[in-house]
């Protein structure tokens, strides 16, 4: 026997370099955001945080809403404050929450209740369309006063 | 024989999670209704004079009540879905849960109290 002939089941002496990475615990932030995502894992990050922010506005919103018990000087003061232009566009902006958390939680729907599962990623696209469409339809009529303003 | 069906919990979660989407489903339709009303023009929502008028109606008030009652639920059993994500000790689970409920009711009780303090006016008072 040639001593270069190796046969098929001999052990290489050399085993492969394979470098097995792992889960930095330490850095998950980075790490999360490193990893590659489809659409369905930003959905998924997304209506965490919406749906977080979303239960929290709730709780602001019956606290908020408390001064109606007070009659009607307590609430409109009240309310005024909540009219200023920075309280305005935070609410514009909340409406940008509602609309993922809805648009999504559909398309939840759709994927677990009518086969949505073969087309969630178009399903994901028309989301942002639609709700971006909304999101802007909805400024013209929260802000159609300031806007009317702007041109007389 | 894998028996990891209901390891740790009584339940599978099923009915928690049909309710979600259905309740999920609901507050979509509540939540345009809401937004129409409140937005339709800068007074419709934010004064008290409109609030007052709408809830001549008992109709509002019982959308209202509706409306906060599947908020809280939804709103809360998905914060307790996000915890289900985390492998928890019995006792963390059990504190979890009890300050959710604790929270939800609590809010549940001062927003009806908030609906119901709302007073019917007698000249309008036909209108429900």
């Amino acid at each position: 026997m040639e001593k270069d002939t190796k046969s098929p089941l001999e052990i290489p002496n050399e085993v492969p370099d394979f470098k097995i990475k792992t889960f930095d615990q330490k850095n998950w932030i980075s790490e999360n955001l490193h990893y590659k995502k489809d659409s369905g894992s930003w959905a998924w990050i997304l209506h965490r945080i919406t749906g977080i922010a979303l239960i929290g506005y709730l709780f602001l919103h019956v606290y908020s809403l408390s001064p109606l018990t007070k009659g009607e000087i307590a609430f409109n003061q009240m309310m005024q404050s909540y009219t200023t232009p920075f309280f305005m566009v935070v609410e514009w902006l909340l409406f940008a929450f509602v609309l993922f958390h809805s648009l999504n939680g559909i398309r939840i729907v759709i994927v677990d209740w009518a086969d949505g599962a073969k087309y969630h990623k178009q399903l994901y696209k028309l989301s942002w369309v639609l709700g971006i469409i909304l999101f802007l339809a909805m400024g013209a009529l929260m802000f159609s006063h300031e806007i009317k303003m702007l041109f007389n | 024989m894998l028996k990891y069906k209901y390891k740790s919990s009584k339940d599978s979660g099923s009915k928690s999670w049909v309710l979600q989407r259905i309740t999920g489903l609901a507050l979509v339709v509540l939540m345009i209704g809401h937004y129409i009303l409140m937005h339709y023009n800068p007074e419709s929502g934010h004064t008290y004079g409109a609030v007052l008028n709408r809830m001549q109606h008992s109709w509002y008030r019982i959308i209202d009540l509706t409306f906060i009652t599947l908020a809280m639920y939804h709103g809360l059993n998905g914060i307790w879905n996000i915890f289900r994500d985390y492998k928890l000790k019995q006792w963390a689970k059990l504190s979890i849960i009890s300050a959710l409920v604790i929270l939800g009711l609590a809010f549940t009780a001062w927003g009806y109290s908030i609906i119901f303090s709302i007073p019917y006016i007698n000249s309008v008072a036909g209108a429900n």
